[in-house]
């Protein structure tokens, strides 16, 4: 572990170009591959059409895709952006006691567990019928997993680090902010991560119950007509939206955790 | 007489765990003047890392008392006072640095939550990183330089705000032979431009007799004083010394209290 000369060990690796290109590479090869495929082979469009007809017929149909891609785009972004603090802050509540901490660990599990669409029927009791309400869904399906995996980092930190924090006096709230939040924020990011995913699982999985509007409800209208390609254009759609999420918190992150390679 | 800088009045510490009860330091009593550099030696579990912790408030004491400047610094289930804290600088066996900060936050980490502002304070950041060698790692991640570096950071940081008395569990321990004996060196140069209390850790008889004015030597056990020794070379200390007589006495005499064990094998 420890060296002696006073060398700077080789400088965090540049913005590579590789990382950028190779993808890109992937998926023209993965679009030309299909396209040939499927033409050649004859597959049915129902089964699946090619790359093409579906970013054609998506195109063509994209007035009325529209209102229900800014709608599931509305509900995954404000129930994310809820979940997060929520996550955050409930895992901060119950880092503050022990008992909490083994008390909700099991719960919050159960929590990330449980497929939320399970409640729209009788949250529709309860609430109505509004679709804005899908937001909750999206909130308790996310939060969870924020919740879960910042609390795991809440509650795992060096010994050491804290007897530091102690032997300068630092106050709870001192070592909470320096200490036990940054020593978990790469755990923090992953929750936020997992929570992109749980955020637009949540949200499409509302609008198959739920109905009438949202990508989820587009696609059973679509496959129900069969609008094959105009289907998979949703799903590609729906694909994205994840996708943003997660680059864009992935970017964040690497802003913020410098100090992981 | 004068009033001791730091004593210790019969202190125990009892450390109950689920399995067991375990005297790690037992009736400890120990007096140390304003500018002494005094060493701990003892082997692996002899209550060392245990005996200072309490000193520094990192731990509770059981029984017994430990003074500073003659005024009581434990009470039970309390955090030691600013005040108190203040006047102490830690220097972990480990460099402990926080991998979120730069090397320059971490330095300048105790300031910030003794609430130390102002260019002053910053300027002695600034001369502490260049004294160690550290000026241009400033804006570095402690992932980025090299163990010796963040060892010397640790010792800085310990000494940022400016206190009175330097404990230092073992600090070189981690290192390299080398690096450590560059480490002692500069660590005596550094007290011997500052005159502070250095209460130096170790389980490396060399060591301790070539820094320190008296050594206190522990045992297993319960954890307790076994001798006091004080030595009595010349100073400043220099690394040829540890070849001359007297220097080789001392250090026969530590290894027969110290009995059988060869600590310089224990790692
Ligand atoms: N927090 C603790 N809980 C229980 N036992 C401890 C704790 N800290 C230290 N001990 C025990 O106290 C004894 C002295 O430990 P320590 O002070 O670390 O020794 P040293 O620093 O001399 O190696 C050891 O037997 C160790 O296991
Ligand atoms: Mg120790």
């Amino acid at each position: 572990m420890a060296q002696s000369t006073p060398v700077r060990r080789t400088p965090k690796k540049e913005r590579d170009p590789k990382r950028i290109i190779a993808p890109l590479v992937v998926l023209a090869v993965l679009y030309i591959g299909l396209e040939i495929f499927l033409r050649v082979f004859n597959v049915a469009a129902y089964v699946m059409p090619t790359p093409t007809h579906i970013i054609q017929a998506t195109i063509s149909s994209f007035h009325i895709i529209l209102p229900d891609f800014l709608f599931t785009l509305k509900i995954i972004c404000v129930g994310f952006c809820i979940a997060i603090p929520a996550g955050i802050l409930l895992a901060a509540l119950f880092s503050q006691f022990d008992i909490l901490v083994k008390a909700m660990q099991p719960v919050v599990i159960w929590l990330v567990i449980t497929p939320m669409i399970t409640l729209i029927p009788l949250m529709t009791l309860w609430l109505g019928t509004d679709p804005n309400l899908r937001v909750i869904i999206v909130i308790i399906q996310a939060t969870p997993i924020i919740c879960l995996n910042t609390l795991n980092g809440f509650t795992h930190v060096e010994r050491e680090k804290l007897e530091l924090a102690r032997s300068v006096g630092a106050s709870k709230l001192q070592t909470f902010v320096s200490i036990i939040f940054m020593n978990a924020l790469p755990q923090v990011f992953t929750g936020i991560k997992l929570g992109c995913i749980f955020s637009t699982i949540g949200a499409v999985s509302a609008d198959f119950v739920s109905r009438g509007q949202g990508l989820g409800d587009r696609i059973i209208k679509f496959t129900k007509y069969s609008n094959f390609e105009e289907s998979y254009g949703c799903i590609i759609l729906i694909a994205l939206i994840g996708i943003t999420l997660y680059t864009v918190v992935e970017m964040i992150e690497k802003r913020i955790v410098l100090w992981k390679k | 007489m004068q009033e001791a800088k730091i004593k210790f009045d019969h202190v125990t510490k009892i450390f109950e765990t689920r399995s067991q009860t375990i005297t790690a330091v037992k009736d400890y009593s120990m007096e140390i003047q304003a500018g002494e550099f005094i060493s701990i030696l003892g082997p692996s579990g002899c209550g060392k890392s245990t005996l200072i912790r309490m000193l520094d408030g990192i731990i509770d004491t059981t029984e017994g008392d430990i003074l500073i400047d003659g005024v009581k610094v434990n009470h039970k289930g309390k955090k030691m006072p600013s005040s108190v804290l203040r006047k102490l600088g830690f220097i972990f066996q480990q460099p402990n640095m926080l991998p979120w900060y730069t090397v320059r936050q971490n330095v300048a980490l105790p300031l910030r939550v003794f609430g130390l502002k102002g260019p002053e304070w910053d300027n002695r950041v600034e001369e502490l990183l260049e004294m160690v060698g550290l000026k241009e790692y400033a804006d570095a991640h402690p992932n980025e330089i090299s163990g010796g570096m963040l060892q010397r950071a640790g010792v800085i940081r310990a000494m940022v705000h400016d206190p009175e008395i330097l404990l230092m569990d073992e600090p070189f321990g981690a290192l390299d032979e080398m690096t450590r004996e560059q480490m002692n060196m500069e660590l005596l140069e550094i007290w011997e431009k500052t005159g502070k209390t250095i209460i130096f850790i170790t389980h490396n008889i060399e060591e301790a007799v070539l820094l320190s004015s008296r050594v206190y030597v522990m045992g297993t056990n319960p954890g307790r004083l076994v001798e006091t020794v004080t030595l009595d070379l010349p100073r400043p200390r220099k690394l040829s010394m540890i070849t001359q007589k007297d220097f080789i006495e001392y250090r026969q005499l530590l290894e027969s209290y110290i009995g059988e064990i060869d600590l310089s094998k224990i790692k």
